[in-house]
């Protein structure tokens, strides 16, 4: 689904954000991305968004070069991935409902359709009766909800995430990620940047660790392995 | 390639193609409605900006209106443009009607008139009211002549039909009032080129308004443009409310001109026509028309869209 042969970015002005990086996510595959800020986690999926362009290397998605996707197709390209933000990125100028209904909005969708949509998203992350809310009014949690059902609104293949948990309390955070591992669940290929390694290490998922923009761990179901009887 | 047929399907859903047509159409009017809505919001800049648009396309306006009731009288002095051709004393009636006859012919002529000695003794003591003394005179000293009516107030015809007359041999002598010909010929040239002018500079001055207004809009819907590149909206999805910003604008703007210069109008109809009924009845004050105003409203909405546009492919660059 996501392969990274070999990848490196180098900013301007010369730090090195990633040094040779190659990994392969399958479909419908749930995996943390970890390590220190600082240590290319967010540069890793910003390649992926193509909001960052790699100085080196290649990167399919589902078998295709994204890099040689040309700048029109970028957009349709985009649609397929969700991506959840630390800070959300909401609008606050608009209800609960109209921030969830952006995606759809912007691929054409019939209003009927759209919004059958966005209530079976809002009732996935349990925010189904705030949808006519701004969403200034509510908690950090139910932000961050609002942004994941954003995210997969239009069912996407994939799904990125750069610290979603990264401003909430542990008890929240565990129930955000009870929510990515049921969209894993139905067959959603998860990518999650996550420094709190207290949290991802409880779970039981692929682990991709990141030093000084270098993979420099891999490992496949860590807990699991370890605990297994 | 499993995975791409997947996520093909799932945008597609189950959309027929005149649905897909007909939630484009909806998404561009609620994009119109939704632009008219913020300028509303924001009543007192958005009415700033709308008055100096207004006022950049009056003055052309105006001017137009102007040279289009100066027209009125160039008409008029089209009928007024005479050439006259005074006749040698012995000349024979089959000579005058013979010159009458080829004149007629000519393509730049509209009319002919033969004025007798008799009469132009007549028309000079009415007009004169020197009656008498042109009863004393033993003698008519007064000769016939032709008055050739031209088909245009160009100069260069009137020229042309002077050369043609002093060439005729019963011809003595050819008067015509090449001056104000030329003068009136030059001060039209000058006001159709000065509207030109004008209607040039001022377009840029509207396209200046409406890019920079457009500029304050994007920078105040930064977060939400960046938002949309984010999910995946195309260029064109995110340009779209600003064009429809910058139509309003100039839509509005023109109507905005439209109504100053009606009122313009409304004051100026009194004094304007007590002016030109000294000047015949045929004349009256004349407003833009129709076609006229279409393109004035027609104008600005493209040269408000065309500013936004400018101002879009300029800021949003950095996105």
């Amino acid at each position: 689904m996501i392969r990274f042969d070999d990848v490196s970015k180098r900013y301007p002005g010369g730090h090195e954000a990633l040094k040779q990086v190659s990994f392969e996510l399958e479909k419908g595959e749930m995996a943390f991305l970890t390590g220190r800020s600082g240590a290319g986690k967010s540069t890793l999926l910003k390649l992926i968004m193509l909001t960052e362009e790699l100085n080196q290397g290649q990167i399919l998605v589902s078998g295709r070069n994204i890099n040689r996707l040309p700048a029109r197709q970028v957009p349709y390209y985009r649609r397929r991935i969700g991506v959840v933000f630390q800070d959300h990125q909401l609008l606050f100028d608009r209800s609960v409902f109209d921030n969830v209904m952006l995606p759809l909005q912007i691929e054409g969708y019939d209003r009927y359709e759209a919004a059958r949509r966005v209530r079976a998203a809002l009732d996935k992350v349990g925010l189904l009766d705030k949808e006519k809310l701004n969403p200034i009014t509510l908690s950090g949690g139910e932000q961050q909800r609002v942004g994941i059902a954003r995210a997969v609104v239009n069912r996407p293949q994939i799904l990125l995430a750069d610290e979603p948990t990264g401003n909430l309390d542990p008890e929240l955070a565990a129930e955000i990620m009870v929510l990515f591992e049921q969209f894993n669940q139905v067959g959603v290929c998860m990518l999650i940047a996550s420094h709190d390694l207290s949290l991802i290490t409880r779970l039981k998922h692929r682990m991709l660790t990141l030093e000084q923009g270098r993979l420099i761990k891999d490992e496949h179901q860590p807990s699991r392995r370890g605990t297994a009887p | 390639m499993t995975a791409r047929t997947n996520t093909r399907s799932n945008s597609k859903v189950s959309l027929s193609a005149s649905q897909r047509w007909f939630a484009w159409l909806t998404l561009h009017r609620d994009c119109a409605v939704d632009a008219l809505r913020r300028l509303w919001q924001q009543p007192a800049s958005s009415a700033m900006t709308l008055a100096v648009i207004a006022i950049a396309l009056l003055l052309p306006a105006l001017l137009y209106v102007t040279g289009k009731n100066l027209s009125q009288f160039d008409s008029s002095l089209a009928q007024a443009n005479l050439v006259t051709a005074y006749l040698q004393a012995d000349t024979n009636a089959d000579t005058v009607s013979e010159l009458q006859q080829r004149l007629a012919n000519h393509e730049r002529v509209s009319d002919t008139r033969y004025i007798s000695p008799e009469q132009a003794a007549a028309d000079f003591a009415e007009w004169s009211g020197l009656g008498d003394v042109v009863d004393t005179l033993a003698e008519n000293p007064l000769p016939a002549s032709v008055v050739v009516q031209l088909a245009d107030t160009r100069f260069e015809t009137a020229e042309q039909l002077q050369a043609l007359l002093s060439d005729e041999p019963a011809v003595a002598f050819v008067q015509m009032d090449q001056a104000w010909l030329q003068r009136l010929d030059s001060f039209l040239n000058l006001t159709r080129r000065a509207v030109l002018a004008l209607i040039a500079v001022l377009s840029l001055a509207v396209l200046f308004i409406t890019g920079n207004s457009i500029r304050t809009s994007i920078a105040s819907r930064e977060a939400e443009i960046r938002v949309m590149n984010l999910i995946g909206a195309t260029r064109a999805f995110m340009a779209r409310p600003f064009l429809y910003t910058g139509l309003w604008y100039g839509l509005l703007g023109g109507a905005l001109a439209w109504l100053m210069l009606a009122l313009l109008m409304l004051i100026l109809r009194g004094p304007a026509s007590q002016l030109l009924a000294y000047y015949g009845a045929q004349y009256q004050l004349l407003g833009m028309g129709v076609t006229a105003s279409a393109v004035l409203l027609g104008g600005s909405a493209a040269l408000g869209w065309l500013g936004a546009r400018l101002s879009v492919s300029r800021h949003f660059s950095k996105f």
